[in-house]
């Protein structure tokens, strides 16, 4: 009895041992490509948050390209932001800096772009999550992120907080957007790290403005 | 192996007992990633390598699975499948892996790849197992491929991305949400029932 057992333990730690080096032994040879996805997904996303126009069929040789052409990534004191310049590459249009933060299920990671003057959000968009598809999953929907461009930069009330995600369709103030209905959790998320990494980026970016860093 | 065993395997596992309109199995995924017929085929072909390459491993092990914990190991076997499909996607083809999203991973769940394993892998020889899983996967793709032709021909006016309606087709938008993933795949499975036994009567050469 005692020896049945102790042969299924023993088979089942031999065969998951067997099959976890096999799928670590598949992704290591994939790495370097899941790598290399990954870095032009954020840069087509960083483009496309600056404004800069990528067609849907371009190939992924030309994002490299234009991200090069176009865009200066900064790191600097814990912090990293990127440079958007128009077609001659010198004229400023815009910075664009890092979102993250806790949503419902995991953490969210998306870009933001705003305005050379810090006045306005020129485009978000979120690029990974753990959320629930078709409920917290939508921040990646164009209606969502759309919601901000144009929005002024400013606090507002007690808490000076940024915007607020209201149920859909009852946003009336300037700073109140939709929130996206049956993702409660993942909606006060984006609040609270939309909040968080604008308090953090914006005046630290007038700062290094103004002291002629970017 | 005899000939007509492996065909017996194959038409079963493609329409007499097709998994998606005869078991009801795998629906969740007919609906979901049915909306273009892209998507769709690489989520038919890697269902098809999983189901395969599980029953195959399942039936190879199968004297030497003690039997109290077989369930443990088949969905040991089935993940490492779908992780590997998962990776080899996200590698070499980025964008359908992004378009199918959670759906790759939801294949570990789907019940025609444990319904096969205990059902047939378990108790038969590695080559008909194999043969079994290709023919269950090919029946679902089958289905699918079907549901997808449907809502991307009437719902988006192509097919595969090539344009086939006329320029001044009006879009069929519900096609491509879920309430017509449900009247496309209840309408296939009304008409493709038609065609077969009745529930209840011995399908002709029965396994």
């Amino acid at each position: 009895m005692i020896k049945k057992r102790l042969f299924s333990v023993a088979y089942m730690f031999g065969l998951t041992l067997f099959f976890t080096a096999v799928v670590s032994g598949v992704y290591e040879l994939n790495r370097t490509q899941i790598e290399v996805n990954e870095e032009i997904k954020l840069q087509k996303i960083v483009l496309s948050v600056l404004g800069i126009d990528v067609k849907p069929g371009i190939r992924d040789a030309e994002i490299g390209e234009m991200f090069e052409n176009r865009v200066a990534r900064h790191e600097r004191e814990g912090k990293t932001v990127y440079q958007g310049f128009g077609e001659d590459g010198k004229t400023l249009i815009g910075y664009a800096f890092p979102l993250t933060g806790p949503g419902f299920w995991g953490p969210l990671y998306g870009i933001m772009a705003v305005d050379p003057q810090l006045r306005q959000i020129q485009g978000m968009a979120f690029y990974r999550h753990s959320e629930t598809p078709g409920l917290g999953g939508r921040i990646t929907e164009a209606w969502f992120s759309g919601q901000f461009v144009g929005k002024k930069i400013r606090r507002v009330g007690k808490e000076e907080r940024h915007f607020s995600l209201v149920p859909a369709g009852t946003a009336t103030a300037e700073n109140e957007v939709d929130a996206i209905t049956g993702a409660t959790g993942t909606s006060r998320g984006v609040e609270r790290l939309i909040d968080k990494d604008l308090k953090d980026y914006v005046p630290w970016i007038a700062q290094q403005r103004a002291k002629g860093l970017i | 192996m005899a000939k007509s065993k492996s065909m017996a395997i194959f038409v079963s596992g493609l329409w007499k007992e097709n998994p998606v309109f005869r078991q009801i199995l795998g629906i969740c995924s007919a609906l979901a990633v049915t909306n273009l017929m892209m998507n769709t085929l690489i989520m038919g072909l890697s269902l098809i390598f999983v189901t395969a390459m599980s029953n195959l491993t399942v039936s190879a092990l199968r004297s030497i699975t003690p039997v109290r914990i077989r369930m443990m190991v088949q969905t040991l076997i089935i993940a490492s499948y779908v992780i590997i499909v998962d990776i080899l996607l996200k590698a070499h083809l980025p964008d359908i892996s992004e378009a199918l999203g959670p759906y790759v991973g939801l294949i570990i769940t789907n019940c025609i790849i444990m319904g096969r394993c205990e059902a047939f892998a378990r108790h038969n020889t590695p080559w008909p197992s194999l043969l079994d899983g290709v023919a269950s996967g090919c029946g679902y793709a089958f289905v699918l491929l079907t549901v997808a032709f449907f809502r991307e021909l009437l719902g988006f006016g192509t097919v595969f991305g090539v344009r086939l309606m006329p320029g001044g087709w009006t879009n069929w938008t519900i096609m491509v949400m879920a309430p017509g993933a449900f009247f496309m795949l209840g309408g296939f499975i009304w008409v493709a029932r038609s065609f077969g036994p009745r529930d209840g009567e011995k399908p002709e050469g029965a396994r």
